[in-house]
């Protein structure tokens, strides 16, 4: 590695995946569950299961960017990390909290609300360690040596990120007050400020792997997340539609989310074109196919199947469906897992210096988890497509709908197979990179253009 | 074409200008919302039910205004579906409504945390809601033709039924599929018979599966009364000459 520091980056990136293997794991127990199955119920019920699910996501995907982090930061600003120690005393209390949230969901501990389940007190917990990670960071870009727009970017994602995290915590009695504030969280994280934090590691590796000008990928960066914010913050209205609030949020949710995809397609066609025009090839080859890849499977999955459900007239039908479960899934791997397994991709080699840049492992890895996820996709959709139908065009009774679904589960536990065989690959080939190391590996492009 | 600070230019002032609408809309909404949700009658009974759905977790299974998890029924309008006694009776038992179906936690509510729900749900289900959830509109629930049976086929569906039994049974292809279609059921039983049934059906059938609903005597004649209207017209004379002596 070329900056001492960067070494913590490391910890964050085996955390993550540890957490992913372990989300998995729920998974099955849901997907088992839906399909008849639910033979843990006594033990882990499904309330359980998809806190756990979806929390672990969270976190594993949060734990992915704070180690992005601090990988990219000394390099972007030529410096070390402000406090190694600090980093680490973050990551070992982040690990405390998340573990401790994750045993009190199956001891009953926990909020009740849909991604928010974290019990308060673990909630300012979470608050300090995320404030203590934005000081370290940021005191890093102050004293660095250079200051880029990725940087930038990336620091004014993770922070608004944090701040984000606060109207969550908001109290109140009102079903849809609580609902309100719950979205300034969810959507405006995921459709908001993690897309800031998507284009700046977006950014970073396109400028990393094909030695583009940085002056035109940063240009570009600025257009995307203005798209983004242009058309996501009145977009959160695509969630108001019918939780008790004001009818005009049909007309200015509808219109502003249906121009979300416009920022998805734009870092889709950013990547392709970027990854095309650079002409020289990288020897991590690895890194840029999940690097364009993600560009990609986030226009698909947040992009395409996000505007397949966000206009008023359908979203009336599809609301609280498997529908939404359908491009959760897809919308989630393709733009912030992706991007963390770029990351990962990108930096192993040069933090370990084991200079295995292609394996048949590592291909086998994108292939089988990215078909594996697309299959998975497709289950959910046939399941979701006849719900909405049989349920709220038919009006059959909800669970001998759900009876009549459950034989998707089935394809959605083989795709998941697959899936998992993919990223259990990828977890192969992390481990085999070994333990971070003091050497040197150059930029294949050199530092020098790290200029303005 | 532009440059890097023509672009970092247009995202600010497109954010700074879309914050700004998106802070104004949200102050409105808030001013609206008391009306649309009738915040009036948002008890302290209501906001107990509410904090007890948020404790037990309740969204980890159901939709409530279609956001939860997508295991369980959606809730938003389980008040006017199925009924105060229906509610409390999955609340004490959940094995009770639909046995050997999907699991649902079990919890150990007091009386009055049931009364919570109930007057919780049904808040929820009288707020303005755009239209959520749909009415289906390919088979709407139809009570069975008249004029096929001969009697007086007039009598209206009374509400507990389509509150308590359709959650099992089925008419006209609608409906749970726990116990048989109730579209022929006249012919079948006689009246007699389904009151001591719908009464206590295990003190008639000690191994069935059909629980004891909690009904008022009222509730199952009115339910006897409208079941033995329910006959296809090739039924069987027999039970009616039956019934009228
Ligand atoms: C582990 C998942 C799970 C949890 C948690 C859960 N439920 Fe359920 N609930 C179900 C399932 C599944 C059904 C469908 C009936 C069945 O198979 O038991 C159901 C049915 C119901 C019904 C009847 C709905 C209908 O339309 O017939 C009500 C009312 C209900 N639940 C209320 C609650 C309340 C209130 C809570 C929280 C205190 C809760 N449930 C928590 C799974 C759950
Ligand atoms: C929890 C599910 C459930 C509910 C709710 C339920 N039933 Fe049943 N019912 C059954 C089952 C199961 C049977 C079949 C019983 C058997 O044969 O052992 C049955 C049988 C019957 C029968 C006899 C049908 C036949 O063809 O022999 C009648 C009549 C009946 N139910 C009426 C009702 C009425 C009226 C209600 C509403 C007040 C109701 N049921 C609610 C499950 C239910
Ligand atoms: C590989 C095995 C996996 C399986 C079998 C699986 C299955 C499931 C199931 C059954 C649900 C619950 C839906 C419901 O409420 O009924 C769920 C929820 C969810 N899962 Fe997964 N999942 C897997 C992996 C993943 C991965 C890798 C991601 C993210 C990249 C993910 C993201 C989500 C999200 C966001 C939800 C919540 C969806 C919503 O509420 O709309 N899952 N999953
Ligand atoms: C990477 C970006 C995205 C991610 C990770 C994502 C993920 C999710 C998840 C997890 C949900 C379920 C939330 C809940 O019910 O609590 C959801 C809902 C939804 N998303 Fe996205 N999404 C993304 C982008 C988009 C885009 C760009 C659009 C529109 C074009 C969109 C449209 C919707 C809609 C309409 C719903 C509500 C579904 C319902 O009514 O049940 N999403 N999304
Ligand atoms: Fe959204």
């Amino acid at each position: 590695m070329n900056y001492r520091t960067q070494r913590i980056a490391y910890l964050f990136f085996a955390t993550s995946l540890l957490l992913l293997s372990l989300q998995i794991v729920y998974g099955f127990i849901m997907a088992f569950a839906h399909s008849g199955y639910d033979v843990l119920h006594d033990i882990i019920p499904f309330h359980v299961a998809r806190a756990t699910h979806t929390n672990l996501l969270v976190m594993w995907l949060l734990s992915g960017f704070m180690g992005s982090a601090y990988f990219l930061i000394p390099e972007e600003t030529q410096s070390e990390i402000y406090s190694e120690k600090l980093a680490f005393v973050q990551w070992l209390a982040y690990v405390l909290v998340g573990v401790t949230a994750i045993v009190g969901f199956h001891f009953h501990w926990w909020e009740g609300r849909k991604f928010l389940e974290i019990p308060r007190p673990l909630d300012y917990l979470v608050v300090i360690d995320v404030l203590l990670f934005v000081y370290n960071i940021g005191m890093t870009i102050w004293y660095g040596k250079k200051r880029t727009t990725t940087a930038v970017v990336l620091y004014a994602g993770l922070v608004s990120a944090a701040l984000l995290y606060l109207p969550g915590m908001i109290p109140t009695d009102h079903q849809t007050a609580d609902s309100y504030w719950r979205w300034w969280v969810v959507h405006l994280w995921v459709e908001g400020v993690w897309e800031l934090i998507l284009g700046g590691l977006l950014a970073f590796l396109l400028l990393k792997l094909t030695g583009m000008d940085r002056e035109v990928v940063e240009k570009w960066l600025y257009v995307i997340v203005g798209l983004t914010f242009m058309s996501g913050i009145l977009g959160t209205g695509h969630h108001y539609y019918f939780i008790g609030t004001p009818s005009y949020w049909l007309w200015i949710g509808g219109l502003f989310s249906a121009l979300e995809p416009l920022a998805f397609l734009g870092m889709a066609v950013y990547a392709v074109v970027l990854a095309k025009k650079g002409g020289r090839r990288h020897p991590n080859q690895n890194a840029l196919l999940w690097t364009v890849g993600c560009a990609i499977m986030s226009f698909i999955g947040a992009g395409f199947l996000g505007f397949a459900h966000t206009l008023p007239m359908v979203n009336r039908y599809t609301h609280g469906t498997l529908v939404t479960a359908m491009h959760g899934h897809l919308a989630f791997w393709g733009a912030y897992a992706m991007i963390v397994f770029g990351i990962i991709s990108y930096a192993m080699p040069k933090l370990t210096g084991r200079k295995v840049y292609e394996s048949p492992t590592a291909a086998f890895a994108f292939w089988s988890s990215n078909i594996g996820m697309v299959a998975m996709t497709a289950a959910f959709a046939v399941a979701g497509v006849t719900q909405v139908y049989l349920e709220r065009k038919v009006g059959m009774d909800f669970l001998a709908v759900q009876e009549e679904v459950e034989v998707h589960f089935y394809g959605v536990i083989l795709a998941a197979l697959l899936f998992t065989s993919g990223i259990a690959a990828f977890i192969w080939d992390f481990i085999r990179y070994g333990l971070p190391k003091q050497e040197r590996v150059e930029d294949v492009y050199g530092t020098d253009f790290i200029g303005a | 074409m532009f440059s890097r600070s023509q672009a970092k230019a247009f995202f600010l002032i497109g954010t700074a200008l879309c914050s700004f609408v998106f802070l104004g809309l949200t102050v409105d909404t808030f001013r609206q919302m008391p009306q649309l949700t009738n915040a009036h009658n948002l008890s302290p009974e209501v906001i107990k039910g509410k904090h007890l759905w948020d404790v037990n977790n309740c969204m980890g299974c159901h939709t409530l205004l279609g956001e939860g998890g997508y295991y369980a029924p959606e809730l938003t309008k389980v008040y006017e579906r199925r009924g105060p006694a229906f509610i409390k009776a999955m609340l004490t038992d959940p094995e009770s409504m639909y046995p050997g179906r999907r699991k649902m936690q079990a919890y150990d509510l007091t009386e009055e945390e049931m009364d919570a729900f109930v007057a919780f749900f049904k808040w929820v289900g009288e707020m303005d809601l755009q239209g959520f959830p749909p009415k289906p509109q390919l088979l709407p629930v139809a009570v069975p033709a008249a004029g096929q049976g001969g009697i007086a086929e007039t009598m209206a569906q009374p509400k507990v039924f389509n509150q308590m039994c359709v959650a099992c049974h089925s008419m006209n292809g609608q409906g749970g599929m726990v116990g048989p279609a109730l579209d022929n059921i006249g012919s079948k039983m006689t009246k007699a018979e389904l009151i001591a049934w719908i009464t206590d059906p295990k003190a008639v059938k000690p191994e069935t599966t059909m629980p004891k609903l909690p009904l008022s005597e009222a509730d199952v004649i009115e339910l006897a009364a409208y079941l033995t209207l329910l006959k296809s017209p090739t039924s069987d004379p027999s039970i009616d000459q039956q019934e009228a002596k």
